[in-house]
């Protein structure tokens, strides 16, 4: 038995697979002895690792915590900045250059944030948040002006019916 | 007789000026917020089973793909619009059991309250300016997701 046919044996068990394949699986599956042979040891081999340690149930959808474990890499990626030294000889030299300009920019930095902080323009956005359980986070996407908030509080059952517009239900 | 006056000085001086100038100019004063809130469905399913839901619109959809989920489709549920003055609150159902109390505190500011079963599930308070995009989330069932988004609206 090929490779792919294990794995797909063990996509069926798992209930992973499309209803179109799963029929497929289990139609030869009637056929082929060794598959049915193998399946029987995979479930045997569940059962037996199922006394062994309880299922780990993640607080978020299994997507969501590896891009938080993807995003964190990333961000250990990010190259150091660079030290830069002055010497006290250019600093003597450039002073009375960047002490006005130093001043002018620090007020403008003062100026635009009371000005940005107006809901009718800008992209300022000081964010308190109080949530009612402890594994609440936010997210802010400087670039796309996108701030996310991402509860524990999950949907139930009757969302996933999908049928209705209780796509948020507890 | 000649004064030297130092030239940072003079600019900075003039900056001064013109900066406090700038500042002195009246921001106009916001009158009604008009907002949207949607709720989102964030799937991997190509269709949603509920024919009434329909794909997000592009705006929304390129914003939910920049953020760190992998879910490949995003589907709107409900939508409503309202407007809010300064100091008012406004609570709007998105679901039979989901709902959202939104309120001008001040005039710059917005409180989102989330309620689910009619129990508050989280408060954020922040400026919501135009084109910014205010997203609650969590899980659902069978690695799916829901969202509420709010934004400003023409």
């Amino acid at each position: 038995m090929d490779f792919d046919k294990q794995l797909k044996l063990q996509a069926y068990l798992d209930g992973e697979l499309p209803e179109g394949e799963r029929r497929a699986v289990e139609s030869s599956l009637a056929q082929d002895a060794e598959a049915a042979a193998l399946l029987a040891e995979f479930r045997h081999t569940n059962a037996a690792l199922g006394t062994f340690e309880s299922e780990l149930k993640l607080p978020e959808s299994r997507e969501f915590f590896w891009s938080k474990i993807e995003r964190e890499l990333r961000r250990q990626e990010v190259v150091p900045r660079r030290e830069t030294q002055l010497s006290w000889l250019w600093w003597v030299g450039w002073r009375r250059f960047l002490v006005p300009v130093g001043a002018v920019a620090a007020l403008a930095l003062l100026l635009v944030s009371l000005r940005t902080n107006h809901p009718g323009g800008g992209t300022g956005s000081g964010i308190v948040a109080t949530f009612a359980d402890d594994k609440a986070f936010t997210y802010r996407d400087q670039t796309q002006g996108t701030t996310l908030v991402w509860l524990s509080y999950a949907a139930d059952d009757k969302s996933k019916e999908g049928a209705s517009e209780e796509a948020i239900q507890d | 007789m000649n004064t030297t006056i130092f030239p940072g000085s003079r600019l900075l001086g003039t900056a001064v000026a013109a900066l406090f100038l700038l500042g002195a100019i009246p921001v106009a004063r916001a009158g009604e917020l008009k907002l949207e809130a949607q709720l989102i469905w964030g799937t991997n399913d190509k269709m949603s089973p509920n024919p009434k839901h329909k794909p997000v619109e592009p705006d929304i959809e390129k914003r939910l793909k920049g953020l760190p989920f992998k879910w490949s489709n995003y589907f709107e549920v409900n939508r409503k619009r309202f407007k809010l003055a300064p100091g008012e609150s406004r609570r709007e159902r998105m679901s039979e059991e989901c709902e959202i109390i939104v309120k001008r505190v001040g005039n710059d500011q917005l409180e989102v309250t989330l309620l689910g079963k009619g129990t508050q599930v989280g408060k954020i308070t922040q400026a919501l300016p135009k084109k910014e995009l205010l997203l609650l989330g969590g899980n659902a069932p069978n690695f799916t997701a829901w969202f509420v988004a709010l934004r400003q609206v023409e």
